[in-house]
């Protein structure tokens, strides 16, 4: 009988350019950031590609994530963290319409479990008046559960955080990828950078498949930034990837809270963060484990065991609801607590790296950040009007099962449609991998996990392939 | 809205032999929702024979079962609407998602005959790393039977169920070697027969008592898994990973539309009329609890014909329900409700799913009064029979294995 490689259904994605064309502008990596960055500066009329050595994005650090978008109450005051984060966010609310992303403003709630949490909740709200976060309340245990009727009633006080929202952390940088490639920009896929040399013009760097000249490169290879720095010819940070273990609980779950629920943040625990998602879950975690490997994000037992005791503590009811999913999502942090971002103007070189646990938020405020940072001027192409619209796959927003005509209904567990499928193998950012495949659709990420539809949608894939 | 008297969700074994019977009764306002482009339930993708036997006196594999099933309903003309996926439901309105948009149906009586599934990794907590090389049974089957492929060339099966061993079959047929059948508990979820046979016959090792400690692979490529006993490890060199077994009914949507929702059984709470809380619903089949083999679905969906006829033709007949509750030890239970309006020699049948010894007791208003001694060594199923006490309305029926 044929067999069929599961890992390799999508044939490697190539970089159609001349041997000479000279870009003003390389990206590595296309991680939440690289996309942002990548719109930017398209968008400013900037030659830009966009190098990334897997055959899609959001591969890395930005697979797994809580994709929360965060108003910055919480970030180190003054920070470039903060700015961006501030930034990012309201970028995101200015472009979301248009390309029909989604948005749920669930508002957060900072719970204190103990007297020693109550204490701090004070400076909590301190801290996030003067990063400019005006929305924010204390809340007695009373008001709690008014809104939160299933939170154990061990909650003390919270503070409750206005702006703090839900997005899709998968289909939003594809957005930016799909504005990029629109305003002229391209794609390097399957294109593992592995050397470059500067001569003082213009970069030649070398990839898996063909050198890529680039007059200024940006890095922004998250997970793997500092070795990719390294080829500027200095080191001047240090990975050190933090690990973050998470729990899906199934759709029947959705409405046990109404806000995300998060820790405060104290010297012995970490607590988790229980959260719906923009797809209609629940979910758990994350964990914060520090460790050398950048790319081994297994999950393990006992971590999820005791994600899980967590969560019956805080959440009683969710006992009654199944798991769907876990999963680990790696953090590019860094030897130091703040955004590693530098311009060396010598080498044409800047580096975007340790953006470690707010990039998804950041992302588009960051990419401005670099736009001024690099500070060239581009010849602004006439903007076309924007065609752009991305496939919904959250539940806030119509889907496409709702509609008609859209073939048929392949995976059940998660209403996807075949014309959803259809639609994201197709394009210049049509999905490269499977789980390309599975963020632009979420495809065998339901509760079944393929029992149903796995065989099927290998199908697909190998077919439009062919 | 389209009114029909009769709405039947799911076109498996147990929703057509249901929709079968009801025409043979002379009902013909009744139709068959089903989500798949093809009607015939699970059936269409187990491609081994094991079917059949009782109900068609011939033993057939699963597509030519679900084929025939199919056939004999439409000689019936019997309205099986395909691609209708029931995504609500509000009062007796039930909506579907279907390519010509949204449609809403009223139906007298609802039969929500949705099969079940088996349990994939994620919620049996195996470490390890992720990889599409990881599928349930069903998925195998369906690579193998319906898409003709075959995903990986070694691999070993975790569980222990029958359908564990038909899984060994699947991937024989497909040419993937299974290195072991890996089952944590100390005996077979099966009839321990199963083991010599698989051993002797088709050379497949069946390791128990052995517990699945990681998957280990690179990037999304599985090279092994790591297995263990008594402390001792053992590596075994694999490209996939096959969960078996561990069936769960596919009720997500009964959880989220039915106020009263059975947390053992992960289903609705039904009757021994398959009648549930909400007197205009009922569910039949793997629904109830997980799986029973699908010759058992399709009588229990003739069964079910003949309750649908009394309920529409009684309509002041109001159910008179006691609700039966099991501790943890019993795997699932069924009926779990007593309908005091329908004698029955048995109070439920009940499935305990690992080695147990001791008394299974039946409380009635917290006292007890039946017990029965058990010694079982593997998955067992247990009729409790009908209580020598007479049960009210508001009583407690409870039942606890105490070893
Ligand atoms: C557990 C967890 C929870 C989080 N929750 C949130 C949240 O709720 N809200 C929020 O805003 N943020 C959150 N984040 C943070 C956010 O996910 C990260 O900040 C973000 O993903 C970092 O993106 P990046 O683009 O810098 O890195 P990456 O996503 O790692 O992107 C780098 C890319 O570079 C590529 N690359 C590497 N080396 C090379 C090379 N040599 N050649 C070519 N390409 C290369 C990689 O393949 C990769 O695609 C969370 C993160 C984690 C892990
Ligand atoms: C891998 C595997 C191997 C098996 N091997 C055997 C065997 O050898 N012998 C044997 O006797 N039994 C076997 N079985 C069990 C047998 O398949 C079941 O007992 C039988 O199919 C149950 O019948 P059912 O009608 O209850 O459910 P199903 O056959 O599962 O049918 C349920 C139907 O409902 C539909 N449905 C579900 N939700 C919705 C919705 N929201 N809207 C519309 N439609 C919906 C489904 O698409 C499906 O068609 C096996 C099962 C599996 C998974």
């Amino acid at each position: 009988m044929k067999y069929l490689d599961l890992n390799n259904m999508f044939p490697k994605k190539k970089l159609e350019c001349s041997e000479d064309e000279i870009f003003d502008i390389a990206i590595i990596g296309a991680g939440v950031v690289g996309c942002g960055i990548f719109k930017e500066f398209c968008e400013n009329g900037a030659k830009t590609v966009l190098v990334e050595k897997a055959n899609d994005i959001l591969e890395g650090a930005s697979k797994g994530n809580s994709a929360i978008l965060h108003t910055g109450f919480d970030a180190p005051p003054e920070s470039l963290e903060l700015e961006c984060v501030k930034r990012g966010y309201s970028e995101y609310l200015k472009i979301k319409k248009k390309l029909n992303l989604p948005l749920l403003n669930t508002k957060a709630l900072v719970v204190a479990w103990s007297d020693e949490q109550v204490e701090k909740l004070d400076g909590i709200l301190k801290k996030g008046l003067n990063n400019g976060v005006k929305e924010l309340e204390l809340l007695t245990d009373k008001q709690i559960f008014e809104k939160e009727p299933n939170l154990s009633k061990n909650a003390k006080a919270a503070l409750l955080v206005h702006g703090e929202s839900l997005i899709d952390p998968w289909n939003s940088p594809l957005a930016y990828v799909k504005l990029g490639l629109q305003a002229g920009g391209k794609l390097a896929f399957s294109h593992e950078v592995t050397d470059g040399h500067f001569n003082g013009e213009f970069w030649e760097i070398k990839t898996s498949q063909k050198i890529i000249k680039a007059k200024t490169v940006i890095n922004a290879a998250g997970l793997y930034g500092d070795i990719v720095d390294s080829i500027k010819g200095s080191k001047d940070f240090k990975i050190i990837p933090r690990k973050g273990q998470f729990i899906i609980f199934d759709k029947t779950a959705y409405n046990l809270i109404n806000s995300i629920i998060l820790p405060v943040p104290t010297k012995i625990t970490k607590g988790v963060v229980i959260t719906k998602t923009a797809f209609g879950n629940i979910l758990v975690g994350p964990t914060a484990e520090d460790q050398e490997s950048r790319d081994d994000s297994v999950t393990k037992e006992e971590t999820i065991k005791m994600l899980l005791k967590k969560a019956y503590e805080l959440l009683p009811d969710l006992q009654k609801h199944n798991i769907t999913a876990t999963f680990a999502g790696l953090r590019p942090a860094s030897d130091k607590n703040h955004y590693r971002v530098k311009i060396n103007d010598e080498k044409n070189w800047i580096t975007v790296g340790g953006i470690r646990s707010t990039g998804l938020t950041s992302s588009l405020g960051l990419a401005k950040y670099v736009y001024e940072l690099n500070d060239r001027k581009y010849e602004k192409k006439k903007k076309k009007a924007s065609v752009i619209k991305i496939q919904n796959i959250s539940e806030f927003q119509t889907r496409d099962y709702q509609d008609s005509d859209y073939g048929k209904i392949v995976c059940h567990c998660e209403c996807v449609t075949q014309r959803e499928i259809e639609n994201a193998l197709k394009g210049e950012a049509s999905a490269g991998t499977i789980g390309g495949l599975k963020r632009r659709t979420r495809i065998t990420m339901g509760r079944c996990q393929g029992f149903n539809c796995q065989a099927e949608v290998s199908e697909i894939c190998e077919k439009s392939q062919s | 809205m389209k009114k029909i008297q009769i709405a039947i969700v799911g076109a498996g074994p147990a929703g057509l032999s249901l929709a079968i019977e009801l025409s043979n009764m002379g009902y013909s306002d009744v139709v068959v929702f089903e989500r798949e482009d093809e009607a015939g339930g699970t059936p269409r993708h187990c491609g081994h024979l094991g079917f059949g036997i009782f109900e068609f006196y011939r033993l057939l594999s699963g597509p030519n079962y679900a084929k025939k099933l199919v056939e004999i309903a439409l000689s019936k003309n019997i309205t099986i609407k395909l691609k209708h996926t029931l995504i609500n439901i509000e009062k007796n309105n039930l909506t579907f998602s279907t390519t010509d948009g949204l449609e809403t149906y009223s139906a007298q009586k609802t039969i929500l005959a949705l099969g079940a599934r088996e349990t994939p990794r994620p919620s049996r907590f195996v470490s390890g790393t992720r990889s599409p090389n990881i599928i349930t049974t069903g998925a195998l089957q369906r690579f193998v039977y319906m898409q003709k492929c075959a995903p990986f060339k070694n691999a070993v099966i975790i569980g222990s169920e029958v359908v564990s061993f038909s899984a060994i079959m699947s991937a024989k047929h497909a040419g993937i070697k299974i290195k072991a059948i890996i089952e944590e508990d100390e005996n077979l979820n099966t009839f321990n027969i199963l083991k010599p046979i698989s051993e002797l016959f088709l050379k497949t090792p069946v390791k128990v008592g052995y517990k699945v400690l990681s998957i280990n692979g690179e990037e999304k490529n599985i090279q092994s898994v790591t297995i263990s006993k008594n402390g001792i490890e053992e590596i075994i060199e694999c490209d996939g990973v096959i969960f078996s077994g561990k069936f769960t009914p596919e009720s997500a949507i009964l959880q989220e539309n039915f106020k009263d929702f059975n947390h053992t059984n992960n289903s609705v709470f039904v009757s021994q009329i398959f009648q549930t809380t909400s007197k205009n619903f009922f569910a039949v089949g793997n629904v109830l609890r997980g799986a029973l083999t699908a010759f058992k679905c399709y009588f229990e969906g003739k069964k079910l014909a003949r309750f649908i006829d009394d309920s529409l033709k009684n309509t002041k007949l109001n159910p008179l329900h006691v609700k039966i509750q099991c501790d943890e030890n019993i795997q699932w239970y069924s009926p779990s409700l007593v309908d005091l309006n329908y004698p029955s020699k048995t109070l439920t049948n009940l499935r305990i799913n690992k080695k147990a010894t001791g008394k299974i007791i039946v409380s009635l208003n917290d006292n007890d009064v039946y017990s029965k001694d058990i010694n079982v060594s593997t998955y067992t199923n247990i009729k409790i029979p009908r209580l020598d006490y007479p049960i009210s309305k508001n009583d407690n029926v409870k039942i606890r294995l105490e070893s």
